[in-house]
């Protein structure tokens, strides 16, 4: 009888217990968003979408990124001492001698720039885990989220992981690679082009799952689409064919491929030159991938980051007497190589009278557009950060083409980009004519965002002194003189870890 | 040897009963009544067994009220017997029908009512390994914090009492270290503490809750230890085995303090009134040289050891060096004094009890004073606490209390355990005029002047219900709610901070709704066999909520609030980060076994769950097992009568404490701003989430014995112990390709093993004199046992502050050494200083070689260049001994309680010296000098010296004699402290009626009297956790006390 009466009990607090306890327990931390209150909504993934952008934009916000990377380490741009704070312009030459030792050396004038952070890849790999944890959740299966949007959202990630290593391998070479989520161990760096290979790989499967465009306008190239990965697949393919000779043939025929599956689509559209200032804003037909940058939102840039900081002055910038000439300017002799001789509405659009000054009078309109026109704040232009364009698309498959051989579906596709320009035709021959041709056209119109320096180390142009006023030998080239130096913290709890040995020799 | 004592014990076993049953003839039975009372209190004692001596069986029990009705041969002897009373013998007289028998509490430690999970038991039947203090052993000496005195009474509870600050807590260690976790850097690294868990009157409070940021303590920093009254306390257990915490689950991890209140105890209302009047002074502090004496040792030293022209001239430029007739130079102030002040404190408590075993009550108000030796810092204590007890029949007992405090501390302008502004202070240069009305420094206003109000506002309520519905069946339910508000402000003058005031605030509040519900069931069968099952379960709902607001400057001094909103000035503010929100459900149960008290087994089981666990691991395990074996039962020892009694305990349990929490296992999502004018949340890249993060384990195995000898004049404790802690929390740092900071993994182990022994004899136990020794000591080592696997073994946490004293940990070897440059000595002359064969060169530091006078630094990597790859792991922070003795003699109505702890084998860094020393690294510097002459400094080249040459200053920098991070500091911390002797003084009785008191007493006494220890510094035991002498550090007062107890006489 008592026995049983204690049996009874016991059961009957166990069971009352049981359920109530979960519930008891399970609170939900109000002061904190931890990881299991996460991903349960489509907005969520959303929100976690535009942070893996925002990340990547740090890398490119945090210092003068894109001229420092993309333009200026073969010469063609000198400083105006004249300017204001001239010693602290006077960088951009010591880039154009391919001077990273000095340039990142302390106690310089132009330590505010914080050019050391470009050797930092810490933010690069935490966009790759944030990507890959996404994309594990997303495996998993998020409340709210349809199998399309699913897929969509896959591909985004997909898309931002191998931006990142895109980035990466385009500055430091070998890079460590993984795409497991929460990645914690350490892992040896791995042949550049075998990561590009496994980058290119994992896109492929994602290509198909995102749409063309959006009809958002407001998402419009911000948010990756098809052809953000075809822009950045064409950018891959083409960086190995530079450097896996051996199979070359293979990425020129992948680049031409999904170049004319891009403008097959018709998604995209090249707008008039007089709408320009559209193109520079941001959303625009023209763009494959950006940063979408606005005052309308409080978007706060560096000072320093965008590429008009260094081109523009008064009076698209202000106040007047700290910007009466520009920081730095193009060397005459490069930009009359660019434009002299044939009628080019870029010339008189993107450029003032000023074009061949070869002094700080020199100003790049390309980038003035979108300026602050009255008040005396000190603000860049309010334009948007373009990544991937359809234009440079377009010539990067002309490119490929003309590699291949296939020289008439190249000047094709050079003169759609000619003729945006109101300028006249391609009329020479094919060949290493055309691939020549192709190249300039590329630095005509790319011209500060940030292609020119990786065109010319993936053809090999930098090694000549007819492209680049700062030669590599083929030795220096060999020994990774293009790259970037790694930090020292690369090599903290990393044993497999090793160095840019040109730059850890002294960088000669 | 052994085997024929045994067999001789075996044969005097056996031998004695057959003897004593020849010698007795029967006798005829009668019918005896009586009554059985509580000696002191004249209650009635319920369920007393009554037993026929010749027989040894049981013959009846009383009732509610004391009353019994037995049968039994006339002329028999009758033994009297209940938990945690003296066992009484009555022989009846011939005819005698009628009886009443007083009963008193015993002293015999083997009948001693424990506690144990909830559940007051005999400790004759648990078999875990647990400690008992009576109030009275902490009370006669008032501190501002009871964990003060258990220092040295309990083997195994290493208590530290590191710090001088009235109302602050030492340092307080189970068994050893728990936990692997520093914080902070230079002297001010401290270990995380690992506090045991408090259970008042059955509730269970969390003590290390103030210090939870370490040095850095945010709001008034008072523990709720602090916050009990010590002459309110009838008796504090210690728990040390994971026997007897694993019922108390994670939070037992690191050991449980039982403290139980007094009670309402007496018939008739007693009052009972205690007051102490107490001096603190400081204690010797640091020597240094005034006036005259510190402008000629400088000038001295320059000249003797200038390397240009310029600076031999350059005293001719440095006014308080050569303007020695400026009276604003012209001075020796003694800083120390300025800052450091003897104190005269008082206390008052109040005690008022009454009732009997139906209804009792108590009432308890108190009042605690004490203001710190450093000026501008005290700690003030009100408590008014409450209890009721109500049991109108045997099978209902309800229980209440009500326990409010007010805790008010000074900090100064300090953190209350540092004082960062007196340290420096003290040693500004004695040629400055002391502070006056017309001047006085900055940092002196600072220091004295700044207004620092700290509340601490504690209320709990406590309801206790027990129902018996059977005899042996009772449930039981306990709710409590404990709530404490705090408040910090600070206003400093204008004065102190660049001519503008500073206001500082800080409101916190924290709460804790406790519910516990308690099955028993007690069944003897056939008078052998015992069960004891006890089943419960436990809720928490724990919340708290903190903020600030700091107001850069203000209008002036006058203005000290209400100060509003200062776009630019207001700084701080919102809801700081220890917000609060949490619940935990507990379920325990454990089954205890027993055949004739003779052999015991226990089996327990807890599960724990917490809200900060995440819902897929919920419940972390804690099992026990405990055996106990009283041999003194065993048929063949029964009647040794030098053997009062003797038990063997072995026990293993394991406490586990889950380390992740929802952070830790899924990771923190960050809100970061826009883009595109969406928002942006993505993970925080700090830490990696670890989903596989294992709780952390503790597992205990104990082995105890326990006896009493002669009629338990010596009673003997010792306990064996390893302690292995695995899965502790170990940060691992990772590799940028991470993209993360860091992993919180759980690779790391240590264990700890020890013995621990405690001894007490009454030497002397006559009538009018009575003399009682007690010795307990505790070894225990901690070893290393396991890092995460890419250290190898060794893990070397760098100190970024000046002082680079490294901590490291390497496998094997105990856990907390030190990683310093090696001090062998002084280079005597030049030609001690080795050469590089292959350079040439002598043995350099920075480019500069060594010479004699300076320190041999031992060049570990052999390179004859002393730089970073020279380090040693050495020392060891944690003391291998501790314990204490204490003596208690009474003669007549005197009294002498002499208390005294010590330390032994541990290794302190006496940084407070290296600070002091290096002052002569710059001689044109205004700071004090310390006198080097009683020193054993090298001097001259032949000298063989402990301390090299201070005075050259030229090449300090590079040489660097004097650096903080080499094993000149290294010195052994072992000490003798005599921390108390108490004298007391019992008025005569019937003296003392006559003026209406039932009794008086009158006491001497005082803390912290006398360290004997062979260290340099002042006080080896005022160091911080990881053993450095901190120059900052609060020094710890010594104290004189009178106090008196008086009970006044109610009765009629």
């Amino acid at each position: 009888m008592m026995k049983k009466t204690i049996h009874y009990i016991l059961l009957l607090l166990v069971s009352l217990a049981g359920p109530g306890c979960k519930k008891f327990l399970d609170i939900q931390p109000i002061d904190k968003l931890s990881g299991n209150n996460f991903y349960q909504s489509k907005e969520d993934v959303v929100a976690n979408i535009y942070d893996l952008s925002r990340k990547l934009f740090n890398k490119v916000n945090e210092t003068h990124f894109i001229g420092a990377t993309g333009e200026y380490r073969s010469g063609e741009v000198l400083s105006e001492s004249q300017s204001d704070n001239g010693p602290a312009r006077a960088y951009v030459e010591v880039l154009g001698r391919n001077d990273l030792l000095t340039l990142l050396s302390g106690n310089q004038p132009w330590s505010f720039y914080n050019f050391w952070r470009i050797t930092e890849w810490g933010e690069y790999y935490q966009v790759i885990q944030g990507a890959n944890i996404l994309l594990s959740k997303l495996e998993k299966g998020i409340p709210g989220v349809s199998e399309t949007e699913k897929k969509q959202f896959e591909g985004e990630a997909a898309f931002a992981r191998s931006m990142a290593y895109f980035f990466m391998v385009r500055l430091y070479g070998d890079v460590p690679y993984f795409t497991d989520a929460f990645h914690s161990t350490a892992l040896p760096r791995e042949k550049m082009v075998t990561v590009i290979n496994n980058c290119i790989t994992d896109l492929t499967q994602y290509k198909d799952n995102l749409p063309w465009s959006y009809s958002d306008p407001a998402l419009k190239g911000v948010r990756a689409s098809r052809g953000s990965i075809i822009a950045l697949l064409m950018n891959m393919n083409m960086w190995n064919a530079g450097f896996d000779k051996g199979k070359a043939e293979h990425y020129y025929e992948e680049t031409a491929a999904l170049g004319n599956e891009l403008i097959a689509s018709g998604a995209y559209r090249l707008l008039p030159l007089s709408e320009w200032s559209t193109v520079i804003k941001g959303r625009s037909d023209e763009s494959l991938f950006e940063f979408y940058r606005s005052v309308n939102y409080n978007d706060a840039n560096s000072a320093v980051a965008p590429i008009s900081d260094m081109f523009v002055h008064y009076p698209y910038k202000r106040p007047e007497y700290t910007h009466r000439v520009s920081f730095a300017y193009f060397r005459a002799e490069y930009m009359q190589k660019l434009y002299l001789g044939s009628a080019d509405r870029r010339a008189t659009v993107w450029f003032d009278e000023n074009i061949y000054a070869d002094n700080g009078k020199f100003m790049m309109l390309k980038f003035a557009q979108n300026s602050f026109i009255t008040g005396e704040e000190d603000k860049n232009p309010d334009n948007t950060f373009m990544i991937f364009r359809y234009a440079g698309e377009i010539l990067l498959c002309a490119e490929a083409l003309a590699e291949l051989g296939r020289d008439e579906e190249a000047i094709k596709l050079v003169n759609i980009v000619r003729d945006r320009a109101e300028a006249g035709h391609y009329a020479g021959g094919g060949g290493p004519d055309l691939k020549d041709f192709i190249f300039l056209e590329r630095s005509r119109e790319l011209m500060g965002e940030g292609h020119h320096y990786f065109d010319l180390v993936r053809t090999h142009r930098i090694l000549s002194s007819t492209w680049s006023y700062n030669v590599l030998t083929l030795d220096k080239f060999n020994r990774g003189a293009w790259t970037w130096p790694v930090s020292r913290s690369a090599l903290d709890n990393n044993p497999y870890m090793t160095l840019n040995d040109y730059w850890t020799n002294g960088g000669n | 040897m052994k085997l024929r004592l045994f067999f001789l014990l075996l044969l005097t076993g056996g031998l004695f009963p057959s003897w004593s049953l020849l010698a007795q003839a029967p006798s005829p039975t009668v019918t005896v009544r009586g009554t059985v009372m509580n000696k002191t209190s004249n209650a009635p004692l319920q369920s007393v067994t009554i037993a026929n001596e010749k027989t040894g069986k049981g013959v009846g029990m009383t009732d509610a009220e004391g009353h019994f009705e037995i049968r039994v041969p006339a002329n028999a002897s009758l033994i009297f017997s209940s938990v945690g009373l003296a066992t009484k013998k009555v022989k009846l007289e011939p005819g005698q029908t009628n009886i009443k028998v007083a009963m008193e509490a015993n002293n015999r430690s083997m009948d001693d009512a424990i506690i144990v999970a909830y559940q007051r038991r005999t400790k004759e039947t648990t078999t875990g390994a647990v400690n008992v203090v009576m109030g009275k052993e902490v009370q006669d000496v008032p501190v501002s914090n009871v964990e003060q005195l258990l220092q040295g009474k309990v083997p195994g509870l290493n208590i530290q009492n590191n710090t001088g600050a009235p109302g602050f807590r030492g340092s307080v260690q189970v068994r050893g270290l728990s936990n692997l976790s520093i914080s902070g850097s230079g002297s001010e690294s401290f270990l995380q503490p690992t506090s045991p868990l408090y259970i008042i009157d059955g509730v269970p409070i969390d003590a290390d809750k103030a210090s939870e940021y370490g040095f850095q303590t945010q709001g008034p920093g008072i523990s709720p230890v602090s916050l009990i009254p010590p002459e309110d306390i009838e008796s504090i257990q210690v728990l040390k085995d994971a026997q007897a915490t694993s019922m108390y689950g994670s939070r037992g991890a690191y050991g449980v303090i039982i403290i139980t209140t007094r009670r309402g105890n007496s018939k008739i209302p007693r009052v009972r009134y205690t007051s102490n009047y107490f001096m603190t002074t400081p204690p010797k502090l640091r020597e240094t040289l005034g006036g005259n004496a510190e402008r000629r040792l400088k000038i001295g030293q320059i000249i003797s050891n200038a390397r240009t022209y310029d600076d031999i001239t350059r005293i001719n430029r440095t006014a308080f060096l050569a303007d020695s007739l400026n009276a604003y130079w012209n001075n020796s102030t003694n800083w120390q004094a300025v800052f450091y002040r003897t104190t005269y404190n008082q206390t008052h408590n109040l005690a008022l009890d009454g009732g009997n075993a139906k209804f009792n009550y108590k009432t308890n108000l108190g009042y605690y004073t004490e203001k710190g030796v450093i000026k501008n810092t005290g700690f003030d204590r009100y408590n008014l606490n409450m209890n009721m007890e109500f049991k109108p029949n045997d099978k209902f007992r309800v229980f209440s209390s009500l326990f409010g405090s007010l805790g008010m501390q000074g900090k100064g302008n300090g953190l209350g355990i540092l004082q960062q502004g007196v340290a420096d202070n003290g040693t500004a240069s004695t040629l400055y005029p002391p502070p006056s009305y017309y001047q006085s420094s900055g940092a002196v206003v600072s220091a004295l002047k700044t207004k620092n109000d700290n509340n601490s506002r504690n209320l709990r309520a406590n309801v206790d219900m027990r129902y018996e519905p059977f005899p042996g069946v009772a449930f039981s339910s306990s709710l409590s709610y404990d709530n404490t508000s705090e408040t910090e402000s600070t206003f400093t003058p204008a004065a102190a901070n660049n001519q503008f005031a500073r206001v500082y605030d800080f409101t916190g509040k924290n709460f804790t709704l406790y519910n516990r519900n308690n099955f028993t069931y007690f069944k003897t069968i056939a008078k052998a066999h015992t069960i004891f099952i006890n089943a419960f379960n436990e809720i928490y709902k724990q919340g708290a909520q903190s903020r600030i607001t700091r107001q850069e400057k203000t209008p002036n001094d006058q203005v000290q609030g209400p100060i509003g909103f200062d776009s630019y000035y207001s700084r701080g503010g919102g809801v700081l980060a220890n917000f609060k929100n949490a619940t935990i459900a507990s379920f325990a149960g454990s089954i205890s076994y027993d055949y004739q008290k003779r052999f015991v087994a226990e089996f327990s089981y807890r599960l724990d769950g917490t809200s900060s666990n995440g819902l897929e691991n919920l419940y972390s395990r804690n099992p026990s097992i405990g055996l106990r074996w009283n041999i003194s039962k065993e048929k063949w020892l029964k009647d040794l009568i030098w053997l009062s009694y003797g038990a063997l305990r072995l026990t293993w349990g394991q406490n586990i404490v889950p380390t992740g929490n929802l952070q830790s296992i899924y990771g923190i999502y960050n809100l970061n701003g826009n883009f595109n004018n969406n928002p942006t949340i993505g993970i925080n890249y700090d830490q990696i989430p670890n989903p596989f993060l294992k709780p952390t384990t503790t597992t205990q195995y104990n082995l105890g014995f326990e006896t009493g000898l002669l009629n338990d004049k010596f009673v003997v404790n010792f306990d064996a112990y390893i302690k292995k802690v695995d899965n502790l929390l170990f940060d691992r740092n990772l590799a940028t390709n991470t993209g993360f900071g860091k992993l919180a993994s759980n690779d790391a182990g240590i264990a700890n093993y020890g013995y621990e022994l405690m001894v007490t004899a009454r030497l002397i136990a006559k009538k009018g004199f009575t003399w009682t020794v007690s010795v307990n000591g505790a070894v225990n080592r901690d070893v290393l046992l396991r890092l995460p696997a890419e250290n190898n073994g060794q893990y070397i946490r760098i100190d970024n502050s000046d002082y680079r004293q490294h901590t490291v940990f390497r496998v094997g070897r105990n856990t907390l050494s030190n990683y310093l440059i090696r001090n062998l000595g002084v280079y005597s002359t030049d030609n001690d200083v080795p050469v590089d064969p292959a350079t040439g060169k002598r043995y350099q530091s920075n480019g500069i070689p060594f010479k004699a006078g300076d320190p041999i630094f031992k060049d570990v990597n052999g390179d004859y260049v002393l730089d970073g790859r020279d380090y040693e792991v050495g020392g060891n922070s944690q003391p291998l001994v501790t314990g204490g003795i204490s003596t208690n003699v009474t003669y007549k109505n005197f009294g002498l309680n002499v208390y005294a702890t010590f330390t032994a084998k541990r290794t302190i860094l006496n940084n407070a010296l290296s600070d002091r020393m290096s002052i002569t690294r710059d001689p044109f510097d205004l700071r004090a000098v310390v006198p080097l002459s009683d020193l054993d400094i090298w001097r001259k080249p032949g000298d063989h010296a402990r301390y090299p040459n201070p005075y050259d200053y030229g090449r300090y920098n590079q040489i660097q004699p004097l650096r903080p991070d080499q094993t000149l500091w290294a010195e052994d911390g072992s000490y003798l402290k005599i921390n108390n002797v108490i004298v007391s003084y019992m008025f005569n009785k019937a003296l003392v009626r006559k003026i209406g008191f039932n009794s008086a007493r009158i006491y001497f006494s005082t803390e912290n009297l006398i360290t004997f220890s062979g260290y340099s510094g002042p006080n080896p035991e005022n160091v911080t956790t990881l053993g450095r002498d901190v120059s900052s550090g609060y020094a710890v007062p010594r104290k004189y006390n009178l106090g008196i107890n008086i009970e006044l006489n109610t009765g009629n």
